[in-house]
Order: C-alpha cells, then sequence, then structure tokens
C-alpha cells in the first residue's frame, strides 16, 4: 500500500547542533515539506517548535544544552506532532525510555537516508489520520477488524483473545515502534502484571500463525531492545 | 557421657575399698610380725593409689578408713579407738597428714594435666579454624567466618572487622552481628592510632588495655570487665592492617579463657585481613595488565582498522567530487559500514571489560532472536545464503537470556560465517533444546580453525592463522560474542566440523513456559 496523498507537509523542523547532520536530514526530507525550518539547540528548537507549529520534528539527543528526554516531554507538552530521535548513544535502555517519554521513532548514527525517508513517511501518514479501512490486506493476509478474522488468501487463520488484541494494537500503530510496555499497555490495560514476562511468546506465536517466515517476518519487525514495529507497507 | 564417668568413679570407689580391706585383711592376719611403719607405708600406698584413681574425695575417704583400721587394728589395745602408748598419736597424726597431703598434691596435678588437656584441645580447634579460614575460596569468605566465630566466642552482640586502605582509613569488610548496636568510630580510630587494644566504657570514656590480650598468665584482668566496646588493631609483621571491634549492647566482660582465644582468633583476623588486602592488590594488577595489553593491541588496530577505510573513503570521495564515476560512491558507504561495525565492536569490548554491561535478563522467543539476526545479516549479505532450522517440535523454544546482547553475540558469529566461507556456501543455523539450555549452532563451510587455535580465536584482536588476505576483520567479533553469551550465564565454543568448517555453538539458559 503506498500513500495516495502525498502532498508535502508545511514544515519539518530538525533540532541538531552539528550543520552536516542538518544537511543530510534537509537533503532526504525536502520533498515531504514546504519548508524545512532548523534549529541548533534545544531552547531554539522548542522556541521554533512551539511558534511553527511543523507537522514533524526530527530531534539530536546529542545537544549541548538539554537531556533529550527532557526535551521530549517538554515538546510533547504543547505540540502532537510525531518526533523522530536521532542518536549516537547506545546507553542502556536509552531508546525505549525516549519512547515512553513520547518520542514517536528512533534512529541510531549512523543512519541511512533510505531508513529515515521510510520511518518519516510512516509517521506523517499516521499523524495524517488513524486508518480508517475495515479491511486490511497485507501480503497474503487480509485481516477483518469489523468481523476479527483473518485469513491467509482463502484460509481462516485461528487466533487466541490475546493473539487478535495484540495485532489489533499492533493495526492501530502501524509503522510505529511500540515498546514492550506500551504492547502491553495496549493488550491488557495495565502497566505491569503476569504476563508480562510472556509478551515476546505471544508475539512470537501471533508471528507464526501470520508471517510465511516466521524468523524472516516481513510484517512484525523485531527493534532489538526496544519494542515490535508492523510494517503493512513493504 | 556424665553417667559414664560416674559409674566409672563408682566402680573405682568400690576397687579401692576392696584394696583397702584386701590389705587391712592381710596384714590383720600377720600384724604380730608387723612393725607400726610397714603398715603406716602400705595404708599410704592405697591412699596414693586411690587418689591417682578417682581424685581427692576418694584418697580422702580412704585415708579417714585406713585411719580408723589403723588405730582400731593394729595399735594396741585392739579393737578400741583408744592407743595405749602416746607416742602412736604422732604416729597416727603423721599418717593422716600424709595421706591428705598427698591426695591434695596429686589433685593439683590432675587439674593441670586436665587444663593442658584443654588447652590442646583449644589449640586444635583454633588451628581447624585457621586452617579452614584461610583456605576459604575468597579472601572475604575468611573474614566472615573468622569474624563469626569471635563474635560467638565472646558471646558479644556484633563483631566487625574494618581494613585499613593505604590513605589509613578504616572501611567495614565483614560484621557478625545478633543485633543493631550503635558506636561511633571513636575507638576504632584510637586503637589505631595506638596501635593497642582500647576499650569503651559505658560512660563512653576510651582507655588503652595495652598488652592485655598477650598477657598469659595473668588472672582475668579487671581491665575486660564492664565493656561496652572492645577495639583490636589488627597488625601482620609490625604493620597494622585493620580493626577489629566487639561491641554489646549491655556492659560485658571477658574471661580468661575468652582473652586468650580473643588473642588468637585475632591474629587470624589479621592474617585474613591481609589476605584480602593481597587478593584487592592482585586484582588491580590483573586488570591494569589486561588493559594495558587490550591498549596494545587497540592502538594496533586503530592504525590499521581505522586508517584502512579512511584512506578509500577520502580517495573515491575526492574522485566523485571531481567528476569522478558516482557509482564508486557505493565504495563510500561500504567503507563507513565497515567503520562503524568497528566502533560499534570497540564500544562493546571497551564496557566488557569495564564490567559496565547492563544485563536484561527476560523471557524471550528463540524465533526473535534468531529472526532479529538474521534481519541484520541478511540485510547486509543479501537472502539465500542462511539455512536455519528450529528443531523444536512445533513447541516455541523459549530462553531467559538479554536479548540484544544474545543477537549481538549470534550476529556476530553469523558474520563471521560469511567472512570465512566461500561466496555460494549455505551457512546453517540450529536451534534445539538441550537440558536446562537453548542451544544455537551456527556451521560453515569454510576452512575452519588452524589446531592451536581454537581457543585463541576468542582472545581480542587475535586473528586466526591461515585467513586470505581478501578477508578483513578486527579480529574483535569472537571476543565480544563469547563475552556477552557468558555476562548472561551462557557459553560459545568452537568445535571444527568433521568434513571441514567450523560449528559455533551458543548456549543461553532456557525457560519453560507455564502450561496453559
Amino acid at each position: 500500500m503506498t500513500l495516495p496523498d502525498r502532498t508535502p507537509v508545511d514544515a519539518i523542523l530538525i533540532v541538531d547542533d552539528e550543520p552536516q547532520i542538518r544537511r543530510v536530514v534537509r537533503n532526504a526530507l525536502s520533498e515531504y515539506a514546504k519548508d524545512i525550518l532548523e534549529a541548533e539547540s534545544a531552547g531554539a528548537g522548542i522556541d521554533l517548535a512551539a511558534s511553527a507549529q511543523p507537522a514533524l520534528i526530527v530531534l539530536d539527543l546529542g545537544l549541548p544544552d538539554r537531556d533529550g528526554a527532557e526535551v521530549c516531554q517538554d515538546l510533547r507538552s504543547f505540540t502532537s506532532a510525531p518526533i523522530i530521535v536521532l542518536s549516537a548513544r547506545q546507553a542502556f535502555g536509552e531508546k525505549e525510555k525516549l519512547l515512553d517519554a513520547g518520542a514517536d521513532d528512533y534512529l541510531t548514527k549512523p543512519f541511512s537516508t533510505v531508513e529515515l525517508k521510510a520511518r518519516v513517511r510512516a509517521l506523517l501518514r499516521r499523524a495524517a489520520g488513524p486508518r480508517r479501512e475495515a479491511i486490511i490486506t497485507a501480503g497474503h493476509l487480509t485481516i477483518d477488524l469489523a468481523a476479527r478474522s483473518v485469513r491467509s488468501g482463502d484460509d481462516l487463520i485461528h487466533l487466541t483473545p490475546t493473539e487478535w488484541n495484540l495485532l489489533r494494537v499492533f493495526i492501530a500503530h502501524a509503522g510505529q515502534t511500540l515498546t514492550h510496555a506500551q504492547l502491553f499497555k495496549g493488550v491488557w490495560h495495565d502497566a505491569s502484571g503476569d504476563a508480562q514476562q510472556y509478551l515476546r511468546v505471544y508475539v512470537g506465536q501471533l508471528r507464526r500463525k501470520l508471517e510465511h517466515d516466521p524468523l524472516r517476518p516481513t510484517l512484525i519487525k523485531t527493534e532489538p531492545g526496544v519494542g515490535y514495529r508492523l510494517d503493512l507497507d513493504d | 557421657m556424665t553417667e559414664i564417668t560416674a559409674r566409672n568413679s563408682v566402680r573405682k570407689w568400690i576397687l579401692w575399698f576392696a584394696i583397702l580391706i584386701a590389705v587391712t585383711f592381710a596384714m590383720f592376719t600377720i600384724r604380730e610380725r608387723l612393725d607400726k611403719a610397714h603398715i603406716a607405708l602400705a595404708f599410704l600406698i592405697v591412699v596414693l593409689g586411690g587418689s591417682a584413681a578417682d581424685g581427692r574425695a576418694l584418697g580422702l575417704s580412704l585415708a579417714g578408713l585406713a585411719f580408723l583400721a589403723f588405730d582400731v587394728l593394729f595399735l594396741p589395745p585392739y579393737n578400741t579407738l583408744v592407743v595405749a602408748n602416746p607416742l602412736d598419736y604422732l604416729v597416727l597424726l603423721s599418717f593422716l597428714i600424709t595421706g591428705v597431703v598427698s591426695a591434695q598434691l596429686l589433685e593439683r596435678q590432675r587439674r593441670d594435666a586436665a587444663v593442658a588437656v584443654r588447652r590442646a584441645e583449644e589449640i586444635d580447634r583454633l588451628a581447624a579454624l585457621g586452617a579452614e579460614t584461610l583456605n576459604a575460596p575468597r579472601a572475604e569468605q575468611a573474614l566472615d567466618a573468622i569474624a563469626l566465630v569471635i563474635c560467638r566466642a565472646m558471646q558479644t552482640d556484633s563483631c566487625e572487622i574494618y581494613l585499613r586502605e593505604p590513605s589509613g582509613a578504616l572501611t567495614l569488610s565483614t560484621q557478625a552481628a545478633d543485633a543493631e548496636v550503635h558506636a561511633d568510630s571513636g575507638l576504632l580510630n584510637f586503637t589505631v592510632e595506638h596501635s593497642e587494644a582500647a576499650a569503651e566504657r559505658a560512660d563512653g570514656t576510651l582507655t588503652l588495655l595495652g598488652d592485655v590480650l598477650e598477657a598469659r598468665d595473668e588472672p582475668a584482668s579487671d581491665r575486660l570487665n564492664d565493656l561496652r566496646a572492645l577495639g583490636i588493631p589488627l597488625s601482620v609483621r609490625g604493620r597494622i592492617v585493620g580493626a577489629l571491634r566487639l561491641r554489646a549492647q549491655k556492659a560485658f566482660s571477658l574471661s580468661a579463657d575468652q582473652r586468650r582465644v580473643l588473642g588468637a582468633l585475632s591474629y587470624y583476623a589479621a592474617l585474613g585481613a591481609e589476605r584480602v588486602r593481597l587478593a584487592n592488590a592482585e586484582d588491580e594488577a590483573e586488570s591494569l595488565r589486561r588493559a594495558d595489553k587490550l591498549k596494545d593491541a587497540l592502538l594496533a588496530a586503530v592504525s590499521h582498522d581505522l586508517r584502512t577505510p579512511l584512506t578509500a573513503i577520502k580517495a573515491i570521495a575526492n574522485e566523485v567530487w571531481r567528476g569522478g564515476d558516482s557509482e564508486r560512491a557505493q565504495v563510500i558507504e561500504l567503507e563507513a559500514d565497515r567503520l562503524a561495525a568497528l566502533v560499534e565492536d570497540l564500544l562493546q569490548l571497551s564496557q566488557l571489560n569495564a564490567g559496565g554491561v547492563r544485563l536484561r535478563i527476560e523471557i524471550n522467543a528463540i524465533d526473535d532472536l534468531i529472526g532479529a539476526a538474521l534481519q541484520r545479516v541478511e540485510a547486509a549479505h543479501g537472502t539465500g545464503r542462511i539455512e536455519a532450522r528450529m528443531d523444536d517440535g512445533g513447541d516455541m523454544l523459549v530462553g531467559r537470556f538479554d536479548f540484544s546482547h544474545a543477537m549481538r553475540a549470534l550476529t556476530n558469529l553469523l558474520e563471521n560465517a560469511f567472512k570465512y566461507s566461500p561466496d555460494d556456501a549455505t551457512i546453517t543455523l540450529l536451534a534445539r533444546r538441550t537440558g536446562e539450555f537453548v542451544e544455537i549452532e551456527v556451521g560453515d563451510d569454510g576452512r575452519g580453525v588452524e589446531p592451536g587455535d581454537e581457543q585463541r580465536i576468542f582472545e581480542p584482536f587475535y586473528r586466526g592463522r591461515g585467513i586470505p588476505d581478501g578477508v578483513r576483520g578486527t579480529g574483535l567479533g569472537l571476543s565480544v560474542a563469547r563475552q556477552l553469551t557468558e555476562v548472561q550465564g551462557g557459553t560459545l565454543t568452537y568445535a571444527p566440523k568433521p568434513r571441514g568448517g567450523s560449528l559455533f555453538t551458543i548456549t543461553l539458559p532456557a525457560a519453560d513456559l507455564p502450561t496453559a
């Protein structure tokens, strides 16, 4: 499925203190926005985000003036624009912390511009409005949200209630990386519980039912150390 | 035990009374021919024998009975307590005194012997404790054991052993405590400063105790009465290595026996403290040595492995900039990827070496682990080369491990297989459960590892001998992979495949799913 409507958004904001990285990101994203705004500090970035209301924010974590997670939370307090975070650090649990703090996606430097563009496309599409279709097709699969059924070709696939709920949460956030905690909360409406430790096993079982080759999933991708992402468009 | 002793004692009494009666009877039959001196001597021998056999009470009883028998049966007029010759009273009295005194003397000998036996046993116990504590696998465990023994033997509420840092500061190493006791460190500093045992009294005053623990024969010193805390400097070869503190909530005293044992035990504590200090110094030297070795290897690797791709990047970028073939820019990306991988390896290795790897052990599906590793390597090398198989009979394999670290280790093994096997050869990946572990095998059809290199390939920066020239690696992949699996309770081993090629096996702790 490709985006039928690719009208560029009004503005994308890039917050990074490195001019080289700003230039790379600007070149990569110029086709998605009429205007690319740049800020080289957290302070200037927050001001610009408040005044210009960009449709998407690319935020570097290694800013000299503020901690990345804090900036994320500040931005979240007044804008719902998707935030994609760039980081050169590989601190323990950082990705998960940032996603839980309100970031929508995360890329580790060095990243490829192809990857960046794909993530930005997915985020913009989701921000444009939730999926309205009741029937979703992805590869060989047909998922009918209203009838709560999944078919592979003509064969009906039986899902347990937990597996169905997992799939529903994935579809609601298609293209977005979900942390384990977010997934768990989406399925069990609770922040913790016994089932939490088996979340990865449920995802594994869902994959065995939906994927052609569960070891090479095309639908439910693993983001190591962070969570999972449903890709309907590949 | 006491019952047996009592029964033995009764037997001895009966025996010696029988002997006394027998001797008396024997002498009675020939009393006309006996001199008073013979009789006194014969009775004395019986009294001494009885004393030696069962102590003072038997000795004195025998002396008393012999005295009566002597008087009644052997001194005229017979069969009365009356004695005809007044000088015979002197004989009787001398006999009695001699009997009593010898019984007393023998008793003292017996006591000294018993004390000697007790001390020998005590020394045995101390020697056993010493051997036990000094043989403890870790130096700190030895100190724990000593502190506990001291606390029990002295019947105090707490015994703490402090180590003295090179800076002179005292740090708590171990504490054996039955109750929470509060005290400030004044006593410890005081005792160390004066290199002398010191007492803290109930009113908080500190007094030096001199060599009270070494004094051998002094009876229980009143210096060791009414203590609230007792501080003892621990020294080995004249150097203070730590301090020991005994504390109790109520005032306590130490008996002469306890004092003597404490003297010996505190020397063990000093030896234990010294052992901890030496072990720490050794650890530090070892990690310095390893860091140094790593630094050398790192410098060598950096100069080669970083410069080579940088040279290529610089040259090709320049070409492209001057209007050369823009397709060549792809080489820039490849070389940059290689640099990125190297930087990632180096970061991982430095974290592992600094002991700074944090683990998030969770229940993970092996499907997921293998899938994530395949996604990573197939993105770089293309699909179709790896044949992955789950030997799980349809049930999902599940383990308890850190996902990111395990994936890194598995990715490194797959990268390694790509690097060292022919371009069209299949790489096999097989996962199965073996007992308490999940096993993942990565097999390739490369040339394998030269004999003798099987362990060295896991050392950082070591590159196996006989590697073709075109193959470039950092020599970090296997080392990082092994360390990452070992920190989470797994293993990574190498075995040659029977028909050539390598088989690397990762094991990770397995988990069981609750039966639904």
